[in-house]
């Protein structure tokens, strides 16, 4: 930036009479160019955030030219030094549109009413915008004639127009990204300001004033242009809803939990894993059907679920004498042994004395282990991926066929029958493959939408009409009515052929895929 | 439309990343020093096998022992023979191998993360009519029993978990080794009319009635027009059918290269076609599956699963061992009543004498010359033919893969047009979940012929080839290097047998399979022409069952 105290000759070059209406068309054509790439970046941007791009873009842009005329309305009122209110005009868009984009991101996780925010600014920005025409073309009166000004003040103005039309889509949002972008030009602006006011002899007696702003608003850009991609991850730490309590990257796997007036959420690797307002319903559709198949139950084997969300189930039958959860992630484990907030949602399940809790590997586990079980609850992730695919093989079937005992019988969490039917078909059929018998159901999760869960036994056909319903007192879905309604399968949902996932085929893993796959954008 | 956060990744972090990316890279350089590098170059054996080129002054038999069968070479091929031996009841056989181990081309090796192969790592699921093969493999547990209709049953851990193959090609990674991506469709058509003539070929019967291309290859028929393809390169043959397509071209190189060290202008056209042709294994999973052709039996540790199970089929007393590693035969002397063997003992410095009423060379044709050459030149001769190619094999351990766009890790990952053939992840067989990986990449040195690629990779040292190696690496896998803790190298100077047009169905070969004097007998995959599993475990029984008729000429051979 050129100082006050630079050689003299240099001011001496710029302050010849004839260049200060060449720089001040020169300005049109930047102004006119910052001018339509803020309107453009509101438009993008709401069109992002808000979706139906052809709603968002007409009234952004209608929004965006009223302020504008709004903006030219007002010129008139601006008197006095006429370079020093442009420079001011200057300073305050590129502040204001430079930042609007960043600001925007941010804002759009805080308010409640990000459209006030949003038109807020945009009519802010247009109304500046308004203002730098009419005031450049009350500055350059005198030295034209009235329709050469006209002239040649609306031809830069339009080519500026048409050039950021042009590298708007091509390449600015390619290459630099709307953050960036909006940061760049408002440094533009800026750049406009310090120009007039260190180029020109007239803005002498108020250089110095102008100077810390120039200093501070330029800093202020920078620092965001520099620092854009630190707002980017900003911005997307608030991509979880809620504000994020904890969070935590373990060997296995991030864990994040964020909480709203109304619930905690749980997300593993950014996958929602529960929701303390309905978890109970996956909890106890996961556990009480199982148990009403096996009233004798003694022994229970839990694979995954980490959380102890299912054990607090488990739990409330007294009859049973050993739990043992197998879950990989120590990290996982610890933190609901530990945490108060957690401990009271699983009610300090992972510390009772009949749970034994085992950080390994749960196939490793369940190919050395010899005991047996009347129960397994099989808790893992949704099948995502290839090492996931192979807890729902036949090969893993047929482990936990050896450990069950001679009534025993094994739950599996299967995924949406709803979203993933030929997944979570493929995992009935996969379970049929080694010889069980299985009773598929479902239950309403808020939540998750539609889960569905495989029920499976060797040796005894499974039903969910129970003579003596013997559920726990104070569940809060399951009742002897909920459990007879889970088995029915509306035709959106019913069985359809499917092939069986092994682990030279991996078919589940496919299927989850192509299910998922219109979901996950 | 796109969730918010998709396009947060998608324009901001993405684009940002990018812009930021050089400099984070160059930051990154500057500030952390470089991981250091884990591991070292192997090859104590071939110092040891180097000690037959003459010259070397063995010191002089400390004492002798006597015994039936004295086996030579502890890898497939000498391990099948005394299985089998064992087995027909012919127990007084002793075996000796140079290395430290049992293994030659099958050895493998173990670190913290997973067990890894030094050489062979797979068998396709074989032929059910290979019933010695079959039989092993249900004594080894991969096969589980038969179904109804005498198909074989396979364990679900030992055949390769999907996903199983990719390439990557213009970038991208697909799915499977046959190009598709960006494929045209001329080029397409050409690979349909390649596989529709592999579909042909695998049914096709010669005169003889037996199968045209068949596993062990001395079970192929012997009608003239199989045998002709044997006289051409499998270049030429492509040439003369209009196999032009690059892509295809690439493909059938890839595929010479992964088999045989050697590229289609080296091989002849019957074995090129055999490769695909003679695969027609099939059979059903414990719970039901199909296993086609296609599938593959693997073990982190690659055929050293298989080997140790042929080692350990037969009993090797701690008091009397009948297997002893260390030990280089380097002198033959044949008499009246038997062979005397000289066996140096590397690790001891001392030489005993073994006499035998039998002795098996399962050793590969560059050592069978050295013992031969004062006995039988003619077949020193022959060993000369062998067109023996170099390889270059590496053991990787990473604690992570850069993942590239398209398919995630497979089994087998290759680039196209790279010069190596792609690495093996050794741990994919594992059923946990573990971020850090062993892979092994294989590199057939097909740039140069044979004496002259392996003289240079002699000379190479460890520094030399890991650069070489990450160089190879990066281009799968851009800024995998800091990823890298271990990188353990070894060379095989003659790694396998490449089967050059006549080698085959010459006369040459049939001849050195020979006994001689109903003395010496000859085992070794080199001896097949293609060095596969399949063909060493066969010409092990099939020396063997020649033992068993010497010593024992009244007996039915089995
Ligand atoms: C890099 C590579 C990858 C391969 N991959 C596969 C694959 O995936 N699948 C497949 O089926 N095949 C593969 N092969 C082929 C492999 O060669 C065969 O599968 C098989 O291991 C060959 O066994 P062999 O007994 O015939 O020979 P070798 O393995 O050569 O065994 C000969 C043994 O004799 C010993 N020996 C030599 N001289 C003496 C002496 N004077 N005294 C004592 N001992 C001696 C050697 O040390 C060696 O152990 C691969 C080969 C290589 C080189």
């Amino acid at each position: 930036m050129v100082s006050e105290e630079q050689p003299r000759s240099a001011r001496g070059n710029a302050s010849r009479p004839d260049l200060l209406p060449v720089l001040l068309l020169v300005s049109v054509f930047v102004i006119a160019t910052c001018g339509l790439i803020y309107e453009l970046i509101a438009g993008t941007l709401a069109s992002y955030l808000l979706g139906d791009s052809v709603t968002q873009f007409s009234t952004i842009i209608g929004t965006y030219l009223f302020a504008m005329g709004i903006g030219s309305w007002l010129s008139k009122y601006l008197d006095g030094a006429l370079l020093k209110w442009f420079i001011r005009i200057e300073i305050l868009v590129g502040l204001v549109g430079g930042w609007s984009a960043p600001l925007l991101f941010v804002l759009f996780e805080y308010v409640q009413s990000f459209r006030v925010v949003l038109y807020a600014l945009v009519g802010l920005t247009g109304i500046l915008v308004g203002l730098e025409i009419p005031l450049l073309m009350r500055i350059l009166e005198g030295r034209y004639a009235f329709k050469d000004l006209v002239s040649r003040v609306f031809t830069f103005d339009y080519i500026g127009a048409l050039l950021a039309s042009l590298i708007f889509p091509l390449v600015l949002v390619p290459q630099l990204g709307l953050v960036r972008t909006s940061l760049f030009f408002g440094l533009l602006n800026l750049a406009v300001a310090a120009v007039v006011l260190y180029r020109f002899q007239d803005t002498r007696p108020y250089r110095r004033s102008f100077t810390l702003t120039m200093i501070v608003a330029s800093m202020l850009m920078l620092a965001g242009f520099l620092g854009a991609d630190r707002i980017m991850t900003y911005t997307e730490s608030l991509a979880f809803q809620d504000k994020v309590i904890y969070s935590k990257t373990t060997q296995y796997q991030r864990i994040v939990l964020t909480r709203n007036a109304r619930e905690w959420r749980l997300f593993l690797n950014g996958n929602l894993q529960f929701s303390s307002a309905d978890e109970y319903r996956y909890h106890e559709a996961l556990i009480h059907p199982a148990m009403q198949q096996n009233p004798a139950a003694r022994r229970v084997l839990v694979l995954g679920g980490g959380d102890g969300l299912a054990v607090r189930e488990l739990l409330k039958y007294p009859q049973l004498d050993a739990i043992r959860l197998v879950d990989l992630d120590p990290g996982m484990t610890q933190l609901f042994q530990q945490n108060e907030m957690l401990l009271a949602l699983n009610q300090r399940s992972l510390l009772a004395p009949k749970v034994q809790v085992l950080n390994t590997d749960a196939f490793l586990f369940v190919r050395q282990d010899t005991s047996r079980y009347d129960l397994i609850v099989v808790d893992f992730p949704d099948p995502a991926n290839y090492s996931i695919g192979k807890l729902y093989s036949t090969a893993f079937y047929s482990e936990l066929d050896k450990l069950l005992s001679a009534n025993g019988v094994v739950v599996v969490q299967s995924t949406s029958p709803y979203v993933a039917r030929r997944s979570f078909w493929c995992i009935a059929h996969t379970l049929e493959a080694v010889g069980f018998q299985t009773m598929p159901y479902h239950a309403y999760v808020p939540s998750f939408g539609e889960w569905g869960y495989v029920l499976a036994s060797r040796n005894r056909p499974l039903t969910s009409v129970h003579r003596a319903v013997r559920l726990p007192t104070g569940l809060r879905y399951i009742n002897a009515r909920t459990l007879a309604d889970l088995t029915h399968f509306p035709t959106d949902m019913a069985e359809l052929p499917t092939d069986i996932n092994r682990l030279n085929n991996q078919a589940l893993v496919r299927y989850f895929d192509d299910d998922w796959g219109p979901y996950s954008h | 439309m796109p969730t918010r956060r998709f396009f947060l990744h998608q324009t901001g972090l993405g684009l940002a990343g990018l812009l930021a990316g050089p400099w984070a890279l160059e930051s990154c350089r500057s500030t952390t020093a470089p991981i250091p590098i884990k591991g070292q170059l192997r090859g104590a054996n071939q110092a040891v096998g180097h000690l037959l080129r003459g010259g070397t002054a063995f010191p002089a038999p400390t004492h002798e022992q006597h015994l039936d069968v004295l086996i030579i070479g502890g890898g497939i091929a000498g391990l099948s023979a005394r299985r089998w031996l064992h087995r027909q009841g012919l127990s007084n056989t002793l075996l000796v191998e140079l290395d430290e181990q049992t293994g030659g081309n099958s050895s493998h090796g173990q670190n913290a993360v997973s067990a890894y192969p030094w050489g062979a790592h797979y068998l396709p699921v074989p032929d059910p009519r290979n019933t010695e093969l079959i039989d092993f493999l249900r004594e080894v547990g991969t096969i589980t029993g038969l179904a109804d209709q005498g198909q074989p049953i396979y364990n679900e851990y030992h055949l390769c978990h999907d996903p199983q193959e990719r390439l990557l090609i213009d970038g991208h990674w697909q799915e499977g080794l046959v190009p598709e991506r960006g494929v045209p469709a001329s080029d397409r058509a050409q690979l349909a009319r390649f596989f529709a003539l592999i579909d042909t070929l695998k049914q096709a019967t010669g005169q003889d009635g037996r199968d045209a291309f068949a596993i062990p290859l001395d079970r192929s028929s012997a009608d003239p027009t199989f045998r002709a393809l044997d006289t051409i390169s499998f270049a030429d043959y492509l040439d003369q059918h209009g196999y032009t397509s690059p892509y295809l071209r690439w493909y059938l190189s890839y595929a010479c290269r992964d088999d045989y060290g050697a590229t289609p202008e080296t091989v002849s056209a019957w074995a090129g076609l055999h490769y695909f042709a003679a695969r027609k294994g099939k059979g059903r999973t414990q719970t039901g599956g199909l296993v086609a052709a296609s599938d593959v039996l693997t073990w982190p540790q690659g055929n050293g699963f298989l080997l140790d199970h042929l080692r350990q089929s037969v009993d090797s007393p701690p008091e009397q061992p009948n297997l002893l590693t260390h030990h280089l035969a380097h002198a033959i002397q044949p008499h009246e009543h038997g062979v005397r063997v000289l066996c140096y003992n590397v690790a001891a410095k001392r030489t005993i004498a073994i006499q035998a009423k039998a002795v098996l060379l399962a050793t590969p044709q560059v050592v069978t010359k050295s013992l031969l050459r004062p006995l039988a030149p003619d077949r020193a001769a022959f060993a000369d033919q062998v067109h023996s190619a170099p390889w270059l094999v590496a053991n990787l351990t990473v604690n992570s893969l850069p993942q590239g766009g398209g398919m995630p890790l497979c089994w087998d990952n290759v680039g196209y047009n790279t010069a190596s053939v792609g690495y093996i992840t050794a741990n994919h067989q594992d059923v946990s979940d573990q971020p850090k990986r062993v892979i092994t990449l294989y590199w057939p040195l097909t740039d140069a012929p044979p004496h002259e690629a392996r003289q240079r990779a002699y000379r190479l040292t460890y520094a030399d080839w890991v650069h070489r190696v990450l160089t190879e690496l990066e281009a799968l896998h851009p800024g995998v290097t800091p990823s890298v803790e271990q990188i353990d190298v070894q060379v095989w100077g003659h790694g396998m047998v490449a089967p050059t047009p006549g080698f085959v169905w010459g006369e040459a070969r049939q001849q050195a399979m020979r006994s001689i004097g109903n003395q010496l007998f000859f085992a070794h995959s080199d001896l097949s022409g293609i060095s596969l599993f399949e063909e060493a475990f066969y010409q092990g029984i099939r020396a063997a069952r020649e033992i068993i008729q010497a010593l024992h000429p009244s007996t039915h051979p089995v």
